[in-house]
């Protein structure tokens, strides 16, 4: 054999060489692409057949809680009215009446009305069910806000008791016990004093006097 | 006989780097894929994984039903008890 003959036949063994080394290679990583894939597919499968439920659940979630806000809203706007409801709104959550009510499309157009600082308790307690807002936490420049310390002060004035007048001083609790600097005598009747304070005869509870009176 | 040392000399010096030259970039990209494929499998069963979680929703779903139910049934006391404006 001719030497010619010999290296073309040394130059196609390393060409197939060649070849068989990168090739080989190639198809062991086909071969694990493959197999990654098949793994990948059932854990996709998996996905899919565990979110198959999740949009009926869902969807009937936000049903319920649709069904609640309507309630809700429905009965702001009966207390307050559609107009101050969207007030009192604004006041709580700054921008928030611009969305308007969702059962008031009208409510998309009013203007809501400046809301003095005083509410009576039941309404701010509905127009706060659910979250407590943060009121004020906005700039200052921004929709008008309501003040919350003399709106808390100006509510409790609308409800008599003698704590909320914030007295000087109030009268102690008595002191119960056998160890008491005041011994009461047992009552043979509820609600009926054997003897006053003032050491005139018994009454009933309804003509007692007030905490603080005829102590002097 | 010279065309027989033409014939070797392009093989060796033409076809064999330019089967090298073609095949490399072949073994590369499919290596490649192999982390890449890898990584989709890993994010796949951690997604999978994840939704365990969902069956909570049906409790989500029962508390959430509750929770309405109690808001309609306060709802009706409220409507006494709140004072109109």
């Amino acid at each position: 054999m001719p030497a010619a003959g010999i290296v073309l036949i040394i130059g196609v063994v390393l060409v197939i060489a060649a070849a068989a080394a990168f090739l080989l290679p190639t198809i062991a990583a086909l071969v694990a692409i493959n197999r990654g894939l098949d793994e990948a597919i059932a854990a996709v499968g998996e996905l899919i057949a565990k979110t198959e439920p999740v949009k009926p659940v869902v969807d009937d979630i936000n049903g319920n809680l649709d069904a609640a806000v309507d309630a809700l809203e429905g009965l702001l706007v009966k207390k307050a009215g559609l107009s101050d409801s969207l007030g009192l709104i604004e006041s709580l959550y700054p921008g928030a009446a611009a969305a308007g009510l969702r059962n008031y499309p009208e409510s998309t157009s009013i203007v809501p009305p400046r809301i003095s600082e005083v509410y009576t308790r039941g309404t701010l307690t509905l127009a706060r069910l659910g979250r407590e807002a943060p009121i004020a936490a906005s700039s200052p420049n921004g929709p008008v806000l309501r003040h919350v310390e003399r709106s808390e002060v100006a509510t409790r004035l609308l409800y008599t008791d003698v704590r909320q007048d914030r007295p000087e001083t109030l009268p102690r609790s008595p002191v119960i016990g056998t160890d008491a600097p005041t011994q009461y005598e047992a009552s043979d009747t509820p609600g009926e004093r054997p003897r006053m304070p003032d050491g005139k005869s018994g009454g009933t509870s309804a003509t007692l006097v007030r905490p603080g009176e005829g102590e002097e | 006989m010279t065309l027989y040392w033409i014939g070797d000399i392009v093989l060796i010096v033409v076809v064999l780097p330019v089967v090298i030259y073609l095949l490399r970039p072949v073994l590369a990209a499919a290596r490649a894929i192999v982390v890449n494929v890898h990584a989709i499998r890993d994010a796949a069963a951690a997604g999978s994984k994840d939704l365990d979680a969902v069956p909570l929703l049906l409790t989500t779903q029962a508390q959430v039903k509750q929770t309405v139910e109690t808001v309609a049934n306060f709802g009706g006391s409220l409507d006494v008890i709140v004072d109109d404006i």
